[in-house]
């Protein structure tokens, strides 16, 4: 029998099947050992070592392999590198590789890589691990598993470098063969996925790598969607479009935890809240600087805004980290705040006026933060304009030293390691301070030589509280990670806040 | 005769670009903002920066600057991504499709759409259909793109479960990138699954361009449907015996769509402005993404060129609306 089509006939099975196509009415598939992940950034480039990047460090993760890695309490830990050992002088540090780690390629990973990725590479190209490393004279390859790192001068932060942003390594003969775009376009490391698919901006398909040396990881496929806005996070979680989303506002993951089918992590991590201070105007009073801070209350922020999760810190650095002089604290006192103000010949009703930058959406809750604190100092006599501004102005403002005496800030560490925090954080030396004082300087030098980690430690720890007393920043509270996923993900939260979706087993 | 009539407007859109870039360039150095200073890495000292400044010639003076610039782009080169080190051109070739494809199938369907509401609005005149036909465009156009896009997300999206909402295709529909243009190659690697799964993926944020467009369509062309159906013309058409359908179709809708052409013209070049808000909600892979993107990190160089292509779209798209014109009007190509 011959169809029988008239012109009006086929105008309805077009536009049928037009409205069929519109319709599909489904979730995205989602196996055992399948897992979608909402996420909020790309990595800037398939190159691990060339920006260091921190949305995009998780992602790296995947695929490359560090040195070193952080457990989910963030303990050091053995990845690449099982044992380090470094000279009293600090300007050699002896480490031990791994012998059955290979690349996804099928390449052995050898200390020839390393020594490309941490010296060669460096010396060679204009990448963000040249300034990093700029302290490696060389990388002697005593054996495929051995490596001796010598430096030009003492770096005792090269063991949780080798565990932080851009420090993954990568293949000498692979990509010295195919050459940097060739690498870029075709990535391969020697982490638990292999990179299948990518698109940038929008998503990154990742598969398990069965000869990974820590087993393979449990989850198969790995589909990262890249989801700038987080109200579209949400979304997708909500709607099980994904398996777990990432980052997104506390009030929701609370809201989405309710849900019997999910599950929310809302946990403090380690980037800090801190207000960077300037010496200028009204802040150059020390009086005033400790006034502002101890106006602060952080406990009654972090209930209002964080739901009580995000915790109060005392110094620019998170709880539980090296640097982290537990027994110390700088208390909420309003009294003591208005006498300080009253002692530097101002009060509530003849106020100090200072001026105040925050973003608005940069950071999590900063422009709500930043607003409330303004409140809080107003009761004392410290009268703050709050100005909201890009973050790109914000970085121009520091590099010209025109920020005002207060700046709302959220520093992100997550090795925890001191000199991560407060040594770039403070250090008058790299453009990141915004506070300029001599003092500092000479304090921080020593540290960043001391190669005794214990005294190291202790030093630092002296140096937050000095300066904290100081008034040379005010520190806030501790960031909170938020992540959303079905109960069967399995999901483990990282104290850094990584995401590592080899660490997850259905479930 | 065509040739003479596009070539006057070719060498004033030519100059439109040589102005804009001029404009792009000179304000983005004029603002207080510090690329180099957004890129840096922990731990880098000044020298550093000063370093990458010289790099990317941003220590240059800004005219220099320009010149480096404009002799690249007679090159075909379009810079050095400041934030992602890669080139510029090449990184915008990637996504434009993307955005092409959104804004094509957003003016469609705000087209498509405008036109049926105008001839509906024309139909129930002097009805009270008329009035709730005028509310209902006003709300539609009053309300900005990016409340549509997470309107659309939360009723069919999460609601309804019946339109995806993340991306161009689902992760098993991936096809090989061909011409850029997902319908396309999806129908050129011969998977009607996957086209059908592309076209869904489009559905929410073409929508949620094009509703600002379509109520526009619809006014304009029902109150030029109300001034052409009084002409002369029209009455004669009728005395010829024509039904009303034929009148309509033959005579009145064809001149009454000579300024909606226009309009939806202008609207065009809004429509690219609003990719910019709805890629990112939906995570589309487009030449908005990477400018929000570019933005946030003060990347000049993407940020430039890409205003750059949103110009020359919406140039292109006024050169498309001035064809028709021609080609609708007979009496302009005798000017």
């Amino acid at each position: 029998m011959t169809p029988n089509l008239t012109r009006r006939d086929m105008g309805r099975l077009l536009a049928g099947a037009g409205l069929a196509s519109l319709l599909p009415g489904r979730v995205l598939a989602q196996t055992a050992d399948t897992l979608s992940i909402a996420y909020p950034g790309d990595v800037p480039v398939w190159d691990p070592n060339l920006r260091t990047h921190v949305v995009g460090h998780s992602l790296f993760k995947c695929v490359f392999d560090q040195p070193l890695t952080y457990t989910p309490d963030l303990k050091l830990s053995p990845a690449i590198v099982t044992a380090w050992q470094a000279s009293p002088d600090g300007k050699t540090l002896e480490l031990t590789l791994r012998d059955d780690v290979s690349f996804h390629n099928g390449d052995r990973l050898t200390a020839e890589d390393f020594r490309y990725t941490f010296f060669e590479r460096p010396h060679a190209e204009k990448l963000d691990t040249t300034g990093i490393w700029r302290r490696v004279s060389d990388i002697e390859v005593a054996s495929p598993t051995r490596a001796i790192m010598r430096f030009s001068d003492a770096m005792p932060s090269a063991i949780p470098w080798l565990s932080f942003l851009a420090s993954f390594v990568v293949p000498k003969k692979y990509m010295t063969s195919v050459g940097r775009d060739g690498f870029i376009a075709r990535p391969v490391g020697s982490g638990p996925y292999r990179l299948a698919s990518y698109q940038q901006n929008a998503r990154i398909g990742l598969e398990a790598f069965d000869g990974y040396w820590d087993g393979a990881p449990a989850y198969k496929q790995v589909t990262f969607e890249i989801l700038n806005d987080v109200s579209s996070r949400t979304a997708a979680i909500e709607s099980r479009r994904v398996g777990l989303s990432s980052d997104i506002s506390v009030r929701e993951a609370n809201r989405l935890g309710q849900d019997p089918q999910l599950k929310a992590s809302v946990e403090p991590f380690t980037d800090i809240y801190v207000l960077q201070v300037g010496n200028t105007g009204g802040f150059t009073d020390s009086r005033v600087r400790l006034a502002a801070h101890h106006a602060i209350d952080k406990v009654a922020i972090s209930r209002a805004l964080f739901g009580g999760v995000a915790k109060p810190i005392a110094v620019p650095a998170a709880h539980g980290t090296p640097g982290y002089p537990e027994d110390f604290d700088f208390p909420f006192d309003a009294a003591r705040a208005a006498a300080l103000v009253k002692e530097a010949g101002f009060s509530a009703e003849k106020p100090v006026d200072v001026t105040f930058f925050t973003t608005n959406g940069t950071f999590p809750g900063d422009y709500d933060l930043s607003r409330v604190i303004v409140q809080m100092w107003g009761r004392i006599g410290i009268r703050a304009r709050l100005e909201t501004i890009e973050f790109v102005q914000y970085q121009e403002r520091l590099r010209a030293g025109t920020l005002p005496e207060a700046t709302m800030y959220r520093w992100g560490n997550m090795t925890g390691d001191p000199e991560l925090y407060s040594g770039y954080l403070l250090n008058p030396k790299f453009p990141f301070a915004a506070w300029k004082s001599p003092d500092v300087s000479a304090r921080l030098d020593p540290l960043f030589v001391e190669t005794d980690p214990e005294k190291r430690f202790a030093g630092y720890r002296e140096f937050n509280k000095w300066a904290v007393l100081q008034g040379y920043a005010i520190p806030l509270l501790q960031g909170v990670t938020t992540s959303v996923y079905r109960r069967t993900v399995g999901f483990v939260p990282y104290a850094n806040g990584w995401i590592r979706p080899s660490a997850y087993k259905p479930g | 005769m065509i040739l003479r009539a596009i070539l006057p407007r070719l060498l004033a859109a030519l100059m439109m670009v040589v102005l804009v870039s001029v404009l792009v360039f000179v304000m983005l150095r004029q603002l207080p903002m510090d690329p180099v200073g957004m890129s840096l890495p922990p731990g880098a000292t000044e020298a550093d920066r000063l370093a990458l400044t010289r790099e990317f010639g941003l220590d240059r003076p800004v005219a220099e600057q320009y010149l480096r610039w404009g002799a690249g782009l007679l090159r075909g080169e379009f810079g050095v991504s400041v934030n992602l080190r890669r080139a510029v051109g090449p990184l915008i070739a990637s996504v434009v499709p993307a955005t092409a494809e959104l804004v094509a199938a957003g003016l469609l369907l705000g087209t498509v759409f405008g036109i049926g509401g105008g001839l509906v609005l024309f139909a129930v005149r002097r009805t009270p259909w008329e009035g709730v036909g005028d509310v209902l465009t006003s709300i539609l156009v009053s309300v900005p793109e990016f409340v549509w896009a997470i309107g659309g997300i939360l009723l069919f999206g999460v609601w309804a479960h019946a339109l995806p909402f993340i991306g161009r295709v689902d992760p098993q529909n991936v096809v090989a990138a061909r011409t850029g243009f997902m319908l396309l190659d999806t129908l050129l690697a011969g998977r009607p699954a996957a086209f059908a799964d592309a076209l869904a993926h489009l559905a929410l944020p073409a929508t949620a361009l094009g509703i600002t467009l379509a109520p526009l369509v619809t006014r304009i062309l029902r109150s030029s449907l109300l001034g052409v159906i009084v002409e002369d013309f029209v009455q004669m058409a009728r005395l010829r015996g024509l039904t009303e359908r034929q009148v309509l179709t033959r005579h009145a809708l064809r001149n009454a769509a000579l300024p909606t052409l226009s309009l939806i013209g202008v609207q065009a070049g809004f429509m690219f402005g609003g990719t910019l808000l709805v890629e990112v909600i939906f995570g589309w892979p487009g030449l908005g993404n990477l400018m929000v993107t570019a933005v946030r990190s003060g990347d000049i160089p993407v940020i430039q060129a890409a205003a750059l292509v949103y110009c020359l779209g919406v140039l292109l798209i006024n050169l498309v609306v001035d064809l028709a014109y021609l080609r609708l009007n007979p009496r302009l190509r005798l000017r």
